[in-house]
């Protein structure tokens, strides 16, 4: 079934064991706005970026991403989503171009557009250097880059601000800022995102509250 | 087949071993551990039993080795959370348990080719050379099948806390028909061999086991992985 909505969920559940993650989510984003959601720790937010990026699949109710159903339309939604969690995603043992290089090939983009987001995100002088050797925010920087790879209309982004300094946060405001994208961040400083969020989702226990 | 992506993947498995060196150097002393004490604690080149006896140590030690490398195979993944990462990208997800396999079979060939002339120093000096050809053959469709049926299961226990547990009870009893079978082949490779027909069904058995654990690993590996 096809949704107009970037992102639909409704009465969205998951289970882990006995835990109810999500109890029963319902949330609608349009094309092109920028949501932040927020809440206490273990409010679900991971839990429901990881379902709407395809990474896991939903218990019940139903979620639609770029227009297509999940998990059946997951293949499809794929390429549209790019998808930065609370963890960078990164290989430590491999240098910061060898990881875009491996995500370059993943979603078949010219390895020529490794260097291009390593240098829009300040990373061009660190692109030889193990991940394990960067810090929390050049981390951060670094899973900006590997989301920009493939130019994504629809961004999840897990804890964004997390460890950035100053100038890692302005390379994040000018990503946010960039038209055309609809994006939707779990994040414990809303205030920080003045001006550029359409709206502010509140979460607890598994549900939406406001 | 995304023949990028399983390039990738695979260079990203060579690469992370040869800067951390956790697998294939843990292998190669384990098979040369093994050799040691099978050795010394089995009466040395004179083995009750003969070549059979040894050539069922080799591939008992080799099944149990490639154990040691497929207990660490995603293991990167699932500590590090890059599973998310490879989870989100729009390739087949059977395209991760290909590369695993091709990654897992070169680690084991890597240790292979220091293995084996040490089994055969260690245990069939006397003997006359084997048939190198048939023999090569038995070991690559058994490695075939090893990574095969490995990597399917290491991808599953992956997923489990008591994955250490798991890997060995599902993956010992499935390389059953696969360790009888390399031990078969590879006593018939030195003289005195037994027919070549026989020889050849076996590698065919061999073959065979590896079609069918490759068709269960592309089908399957994406619920395996499935959280």
């Amino acid at each position: 079934m096809r949704s107009p909505e970037a992102i639909l969920c409704e009465s969205l559940a998951r289970r882990f064991g006995e835990r109810d993650a999500l109890a029963g989510v319902d949330l609608s984003v349009a094309e092109g706005e920028t949501v932040l959601i927020t809440g206490p720790n273990g409010a679900g937010k991971t839990t429901l970026l990881r379902i709407l990026a395809t990474v896991l699949r939903p218990s019940s109710g139903r979620v639609a991403v770029a227009g297509r159903d999940l998990p059946a339309g997951a293949p499809d939604v794929r390429r549209s989503v790019g998808y930065a969690g609370h963890d960078a995603l990164a290989y430590p043992d491999l240098t910061a171009r060898e990881n875009l290089e491996l995500y370059a090939a993943l979603y078949d983009v010219p390895d020529g557009r490794v260097d291009e987001e390593l240098d829009r995100v300040g990373l061009d002088g660190r692109r030889g250097d193990r991940t394990a050797e960067l810090s929390r925010g050049m981390l951060q920087r670094l899973a900006l880059a590997r989301i920009g790879l493939h130019r994504p209309s629809i961004v999840l982004l897990d804890e964004p601000t997390a460890g950035l300094d100053a100038d890692g946060r302005d390379v994040l405001r000018g990503f946010l800022a960039e038209p055309g994208r609809t994006i939707l961040a779990a994040t414990h400083e809303p205030e920080w995102f003045a001006g550029l969020e359409n709206r502010l989702v509140a979460m607890d226990a598994g549900r939406v509250t406001a | 087949m995304n023949g990028r992506a399983v390039r990738a993947l695979i260079r990203k498995d060579v690469l992370v071993e040869l800067r951390g060196r956790e697998v294939v150097p843990s292998m190669a002393v384990f098979v040369g551990a093994a050799f040691v004490l099978f050795r010394f604690g089995l009466g040395g080149t004179e083995l009750a039993g003969g070549t059979r006896a040894a050539t069922g140590m080799l591939w008992v030690a080799i099944v149990f080795t490639a154990l040691v490398g497929l207990s660490r195979a995603f293991a990167h993944e699932r500590e590090g959370r890059t599973w998310d990462g490879l989870l989100a990208a729009p390739v087949d997800r059977a395209l991760f348990w290909f590369a695993r396999t091709c990654s897992t079979f070169l680690f084991l060939v890597a240790v292979q080719v220091l293995a084996l002339p040490a089994f055969w120093l260690f245990f069939l000096q006397e003997q006359a050379g084997p048939s190198y050809p048939v023999l090569v053959a038995a070991v690559l469709l058994a490695d075939v099948g090893i990574a095969c049926l490995g990597s399917l299961l290491a991808g599953l226990a992956s997923s489990v806390r008591a994955r250490e547990v798991l890997l060995p009870a599902l993956y010992l009893p499935f390389s059953i028909p696969l360790v009888l079978t390399a031990v078969r082949v590879t006593t018939d490779t030195i003289p005195p061999q037994t027919s070549g027909l026989e020889t050849l069904e076996r590698l065919g058995f061999l073959a065979l086991y590896d079609t069918v654990f490759a068709l269960l690993g592309w089908a399957l590996f994406e619920y395996v992985v499935e959280d």
